[in-house]
């Protein structure tokens, strides 16, 4: 785990400033650092974006492949999560250090996903029980400052907005068997619908107080966070207590609270940003990697 | 390889056809008619009722501790080994030993025949398992030692990860591990306004056969009963924000109807090991 | 007998003026809470407060901790330290293995540098120590023989005789007279049931 050790001084530095709201960063509780998103960074990608929080920065490659429908669920495409921790972001995630790491993302991700409203996974289907599409998302971790879960959540769905599938046409021949034919005009896409997606919202409990987007050093004052997935609508798609910890019930409705306001007020802006970004097409500047 | 064209060839993959008889019969869980119509089990709808539990501590023989629940037909068994020396030193934290969770089913517990290497699934759940149970240890007072839980489903009817938290933590008070307080599990099943505590695997899948509908979603909870404390909270699906908070209370009530219930198995347990000590100890 | 009260974990005991934690419980907002499932025990010593405790059918789960006089068996030696299975803490046996670390500065306390380990220990001896650390992430739990009454209690020659101590660092086979040197203790009559 990308972690820091920290002196009880320190602790108590932290924790009395969280309890009059006003962080070591000048941030109050619920305020997000500094974001900065950017779509279509990788040329051979279906779809990828790049977030950077703070010092967190994560890039998001999607590629799409044809595969065959899970046999209970016909009508539908499906996603696949990778999540790499690389050993640049930290010497600790060499060899196998990150596997642990970078699984508990991935089954985040995967039960964020596991509902009907957040994508439209019947969209990805081209011929039921035959052919769908398999989105394969891949997350790298280039720098790791704290909340990955929440950055990695927003550049997935910054990459899924982004994502450009091209279109399939079927036809039949006499025998009835089928036929597929991929459209090789790069404007002749599918896109997909990327307003449902939920971004995760992770509060961590430090003191009586919690705070959302903690840095390393304020995760290493927190005994328990709350993982939470909102939607734009408000409503939560998943649910998770992580650390140590435990937390008393009062806190947790004041947590899911926070974390639905928070979460909605996340999404309208991410989607204008996306949208203006794409309207300025080719003339935008970019950015680049750790830019 | 030549390919004899005269004959159709098996598919390279099979699936068992039980698999897509649904569990419940056709249709929503919940008919438009009879919304307040109670479960198939005959019990009711949105309110705190729990399945009838069994639990029995101290089963395995060669564990230092084990517990034995079931409640409906899930079936759940866990046993504790240790405190050991820990195997991996690297951790950061020697001053408190480490907790160390399996969580297994066996394959024969599930409608489809399991394997015996470890899915993903149950990675997922050793590691909420373990999230959930590690607030109610003094793992201080094991310094360098390890504790192993090791879950084993004999069979899958709904609520396993609920019900394998409160029999981990009779296992592990079986085993004499100190504690600072129970660990109890719930689950919950969201349908549409109303909820069913204690699902089955019929209830807790059932429904993804059906329309798509608003507010489906599945809650575990795991408490402290005594200190009123939740150790572990789990949720999945799409939930309003306001059944999420109601969830998690309808839980933590269904935890509190376990309680008496474990409480009574470990009081039993603890008896049959030991006569009460000796009068030359009382003054 | 029946008064005799049985708890759980997290069960409230009294409060923490009435009496004074003892094994099996812990004391939470001033409060004495059970640890264990077991009988719960007053016991008066003297004037004070009645300690409180949970007894459970086996001995508390015992760890070698700081401090503690350990009985263990020697695995291997090299110059520099030898390597040992801790068997016993005080008297309670302990049911998985723990490897410990005895140090050549720590096998006594005068004369450190000309401690040599093959006159110190052999393979195979028993050995009373005691725990002076738990160590850090390399290592394992570091004893030390460093007392009178610690170092080796049972030792045999090659032939698989029990030698007998004849000083602090001898001892001889009676069988055959020929003496080995051994860091000896003389075993105490307090640790002669362990």
């Amino acid at each position: 785990m990308a972690t820091v050790q920290i002196c009880e001084a320190e602790k108590v530095y932290i924790m009395h400033g969280v309890r009059d709201d006003l962080r070591i960063d000048g941030r109050a509780c619920d305020d997000y650092r500094h974001m900065e998103v950017e779509t279509d960074v990788v040329s051979n990608t279906d779809g990828s974006a790049r977030v950077k929080m703070g010092d967190t920065d994560i890039l998001v490659g999607i590629k799409a492949e044809m595969g065959r429908p899970r046999p209970l669920i016909p009508d539908e495409g499906y996603l696949e999560f990778f999540v790499d921790c690389s050993a640049n972001a930290t010497p600790e995630f060499e060899g196998r250090g990150g596997e642990e790491l970078g699984s508990e993302i991935s089954s985040t991700l995967y039960k964020m996903f596991q509902n009907r409203s957040s994508l439209d996974l019947r969209a990805l289907c081209i011929v039921p029980r035959e052919h769908c599409w398999v989105l394969y998302v891949d997350v790298l971790l280039l720098q790791c400052d704290g909340n990955l879960l929440d950055a990695t959540s927003i550049a997935v769905k910054a990459a899924l907005f982004s994502t450009r599938i091209p279109k399939v046409h079927v036809s039949e021949d006499d025998e009835g068997g089928k036929e597929l034919e991929i459209s090789d005009d790069p404007y002749d896409c599918m896109r997909l619908q990327v307003e449902d997606v939920p971004c995760i919202v992770t509060l961590s409990k430090i003191g009586h107080r919690h705070v959302v987007d903690a840095t390393l050093q304020e995760a290493a004052c927190s005994m328990a966070s709350l993982i939470i997935a909102v939607t734009h609508k408000g409503n939560v798609t998943c649910v998770r207590k992580v650390g140590g910890g435990s937390l008393d019930p009062e806190s947790i409705f004041e947590m899911t609270e926070t974390g639905k306001r928070v979460g909605k007020a996340l999404h309208a802006p991410l989607m204008k940003l996306l949208q203006e970004e794409e309207v300025l097409g080719k003339r935008r500047q970019k950015v680049g990697f750790l830019g | 390889m030549p390919v004899d064209t005269r004959r159709v060839r098996a598919p390279e993959e099979s699936q068992c056809p039980l698999l897509f008889v649904p569990l419940l019969p056709r249709g929503p869980l919940r008919t438009v008619a009879q919304p307040e119509k109670a479960r198939v089990d005959g019990r009711q709808r949105s309110q705190v009722d729990v399945r009838p539990v069994f639990a029995r501590c101290g089963l395995v023989t060669q564990a230092k501790g084990s517990a034995y629940m079931e409640a409906g037909k899930t079936k759940v068994l866990c046993a504790v080994y240790g405190p050991r020396e820990s195997e991996r030193k690297d951790d950061t934290d020697m001053k408190a030993g480490r907790l160390v969770c399996d969580f297994r089913y066996a394959p024969f517990s599930c409608p489809k025949r399991g394997t015996w290497i470890q899915g993903s699934e149950e990675r997922d759940a050793a590691q909420a398992l373990q999230e959930a149970l590690r607030p109610g240890l003094c793992l201080h007072r094991y310094p360098r030692a390890q504790v192993e839980v090791n879950v084993l489903v004999l069979e899958h009817d709904g609520s396993v990860l609920a019900h394998a938290v409160t029999c981990a933590s009779m296992a592990l008070v079986d085993a004499g591990v100190e504690m600072y307080d129970l660990v109890l599990g719930c689950a919950l099943r969201q349908d549409g306004d109303s909820y069913l505590l204690d699902p089955t695997l019929a209830e807790e899948s059932g429904g993804h056969a059906t329309q798509p509908e608003d507010n489906q979603g599945g809650v575990t909870v795991a408490l402290l009963p005594s200190l009123g404390q939740v150790s572990g909270l789990h949720a999945d699906g799409e939930l309003r924000d306001e059944s999420v908070s109601a969830a998690v209370r309808a839980c933590m009530e269904g935890c509190h109807r376990l309680y008496p219930v474990v409480r009574r198995a470990l009081v039993y347990a603890a008896r049959r090991k030991a006569a009460p000590p000796g009068d030359s100890l009382e003054t | 007998m029946s008064l005799l009260k049985l708890c759980v974990p997290g069960d409230r005991l009294c409060g923490a003026e009435d009496c004074i934690p003892g094994t099996g419980t812990y004391l939470r907002h001033g409060y004495i809470f059970a640890s264990l499932a077991g009988y719960v025990l007053r016991k008066n010593e003297g004037e004070e407060l009645p300690i409180i405790s949970v007894v459970k059918e086996t001995e508390a789960q015992l760890l070698p901790d700081v401090g503690a006089i350990v009985t263990c068996k020697v695995t291997s030696i090299n110059p520099r330290f030898a390597k040992v299975h801790v068997l016993y803490v005080g008297s309670t046996p302990l049911k998985d293995n723990f490897r410990g670390t005895i140090r050549k500065e720590d096998v006594r306390a005068t004369e450190k540098d000309k401690v040599e380990m093959y006159k110190s220990f052999r393979p195979g001896d028993i050995v009373l120590a005691k725990v002076i650390s738990l160590g850090d992430v390399q290592s394992n739990y570091l004893l030390t023989t460093a007392e009178n009454e610690l170092g080796v209690v049972v030792a045999h020659n090659e032939a698989g005789i029990q030698m007998i101590p004849i000083s602090w660092c001898e001892m001889q086979c009676p069988h055959t007279h020929v003496k080995e040197f051994r860091k000896v203790a003389p075993v105490q009559s307090e640790y002669l049931q362990a």
